[in-house]
């Protein structure tokens, strides 16, 4: 089990939601899932699958019912303490949302540079970081703009930048070109390339098989479990 | 941390100017009120103390009252007169000074200039017991007082008013009154008291039989007054038992009639009026307060109408690593930061309106530290109690469902 390879090991992981009159949902059943250091995953499945109940639970966003979570080999899943939680949050952990989730009254470098603050860096270390970051995703000349001056495109990859702050040991993004054109879709996922490339583990839920193609392998779930670790696309999965 | 913390708190009050001055209102509102009663009161103190300070601790003062006469029988105006006087100089062993006075308004003429001081039906005797020292010319003599001579002393500003100077050249001049001419033999030193009841430097001072004979219609019985001087201060409730046996008996009631006058010793009068004082700037900071607390609440509502704003910000901030207490933080220190930015405008506010009261000479007031710092503190209260809540409640956020709001 001591796998120094496994950045994430999920065993027997169940999580339901309490309806107000005590009606339990179960939403994830008995679910086990690795992922490698390094690798490139994509979460698909059908809707009410329970893939972004996963990924908030591997988020560490919401607490599991049961099971175990090892991240990088330690076991977190019975952790309840919000600072230890807000911990791997902020430094080991990168999110990336379908909706962007930037702050709109603060510049695109502020907003890199968020978890750093978070994190207690010096301001003109965090700025002189998250500048080269901006850079590296193409957005040097727009540090200093607000939100809602960048298309779609480029508020999603200053959202990447700002899940790069703080050098997370993974990158978890859920439908990252849902609300993008498929040319900035593109963009973005040539931007995970070059991340993986430069060896971050990224871990994508996408129901869109074109997104998913870019994934080193496809992971599928099916009413709360996982039903194939690596799922090929067929002809009928359309892209 | 904590500077970023709030730092960011500060950025996000001056995203919304608009709604953080609207909430800001309410504490610059209850601050300046604050500061304003304060002020209020320190001035209604310090009147009272100017008021008093001509009597010495040893002056008692006689009064009319309404009463007297038989059960069931209609109120009388007071009976007290300048024979009272002379009878508790006689009798008393306890008095050493007495003096009838007798207070009226009257509009003085000097060729064109015309002013309406008090004036003062005064006897010899009353510049002693009240303090009050002559600077030019004289003072009554006892047979110009009996003979109720035309004569009439200045108070420094009734002097100034009617001639625009207080000097020596006033003395021998004539004045009317009332079509009587009367002469000037003196000018008071000035006395400084800015007091509104008996403020002797803008005053006139005419012989008491002279006031009551020649320049009161109604004989001004109803408002003499005898002041009195006791030898000792110990002596001074036996001197007000013994006083009041003699006016029973001068003024023939029986044991079952009430007083139809009042006694009261300086040291008492003062201190009746400075405890009305202090319960009127009690109650007038009840109201401050009052104002505090809802503008309190205002901010609380403000706060949670925030918080209900940026649900979403709470979850991203959640999601990349903001702990409850930094939350928690941030938002306490944005309600906090709004009341302190209140509080600061209050106090600016309230020292303008105390300026601005004491241009217009409508009612003295005090600037205090204890005003500003009271004022000041609560608002810096406010902001942390009524905060609170809104910021704890946004720390518990389920970051997910945070995220998920729209």
């Amino acid at each position: 089990m001591e796998n120094k390879d496994l950045i994430i090991k999920l065993e027997d992981v169940h999580k339901s939601y309490y309806l107000a009159n005590g009606e339990e949902i179960p939403v994830l059943r008995g679910l086990n899932l690795e992922v490698r250091r390094g690798e490139f995953a994509a979460i698909m499945g059908e809707s009410g699958g329970g893939k972004t109940t996963l990924l908030n639970i591997i988020g560490c966003l919401h607490p599991l019912s049961s099971g175990r979570y090892f991240f990088d080999g330690e076991d977190i899943g019975e952790v309840r303490d919000d600072f230890t939680l807000a911990f791997i949050r902020n430094k080991k952990i990168g999110f990336v949302f379908q909706q962007f989730n930037l702050l709109s009254r603060m510049t695109a470098l502020n907003n890199v540079c968020l978890p750093a603050v978070y994190a207690g860096m010096d301001r003109s270390e965090r700025e002189e970081k998250a500048t080269k970051i901006l850079e590296s995703v193409g957005l040097g000349e727009r540090i200093f703009h607000k939100p809602t001056e960048l298309s779609g495109g480029q508020q999603q990859r200053v959202a990447i930048a700002r899940s790069l702050m703080n050098e997370p040991d993974i990158l978890l993004a859920d439908e990252p070109t849902g609300a993008l054109d498929s040319k900035s879709g593109h963009e973005i996922m040539q931007i995970f390339l070059d991340l993986k490339k430069r060896g971050k583990t990224i871990l994508m839920v996408t129901h869109t098989p074109e997104v998913a193609k870019y994934a080193d392998r496809i992971i599928y779930v099916r009413d709360g479990k996982i039903v194939d670790n690596d799922y090929k696309l067929k002809r009928s999965d359309d892209y | 941390m904590i500077i970023e913390i709030i730092k960011m708190a500060f950025q996000a009050l001056v995203s919304s100017k608009v709604r953080s001055f609207l909430s800001m209102l309410g504490i610059i509102i209850g601050v300046c009120t604050v500061i304003v009663v304060f002020a209020i009161g320190q001035g209604a103190e310090k009147d009272i103390a100017d008021q008093y300070k001509n009597l010495s601790v040893n002056t008692i003062m006689v009064m009319g009252s309404m009463g007297g006469g038989m059960p069931g029988q209609a109120a009388t105006s007071s009976k007290i007169s300048e024979d009272d006087a002379e009878a508790i100089l006689d009798k008393s062993s306890y008095i050493t000074t007495a003096a009838a006075i007798v207070q009226t308004s009257a509009t003085v003429i000097y060729d064109d200039a015309e002013s309406s001081p008090s004036l003062i039906g005064v006897n010899e005797a009353f510049f002693d017991i009240s303090n009050l020292n002559i600077e030019y010319g004289r003072i009554f003599t006892e047979d110009e007082n009996t003979e109720s001579s035309s004569l009439i002393i200045l108070g420094s500003t009734a002097a100034e008013d009617l001639f625009g100077t207080a000097s020596m050249s006033v003395i021998g001049e004539v004045v009317t009154i009332n079509n009587k001419k009367l002469q000037i033999i003196g000018i008071m030193e000035e006395n400084d008291s800015s007091s509104t009841m008996l403020d002797y430097d803008s005053s006139v001072f005419v012989p008491y039989n002279y006031a009551k004979e020649k320049l009161m219609s109604g004989g001004g019985r109803e408002n003499v007054r005898i002041m009195a001087l006791v030898d000792d201060v110990d002596n001074i409730d036996l001197a007000i038992d013994e006083v009041t046996d003699i006016l029973r008996a001068e003024h023939g009631l029986s044991s079952w009639d009430d007083d139809d006058f009042s006694v009261m010793d300086a040291g008492s009068m003062v201190e009746a009026a400075q405890s009305s004082a202090s319960t009127i700037t009690m109650l007038l900071t009840l109201v401050a307060i009052v104002v505090l607390i809802v503008s309190g609440i205002g901010i609380m509502n403000v706060m949670f109408v925030t918080v209900a704003e940026r649900i979403k910000e709470i979850g991203i901030a959640k999601a990349i690593g903001g702990t409850q207490q930094e939350i928690l933080g941030q938002f306490l220190s944005e309600s906090v930061m709004l009341s302190m930015i209140g509080g600061i405008l209050g106090v600016i506010t309230g020292q303008v309106a105390l300026m601005i009261i004491d241009q217009m000479n409508l009612i003295s007031v005090v600037s205090s530290f204890e005003g500003i710092a009271i004022g000041f503190g609560f608002s810096v209260v406010v902001g942390i109690f009524f905060g609170f809540y809104p910021a704890l409640k946004a720390s518990r956020l389920d970051p997910v469902d945070a995220l998920r709001s729209e």
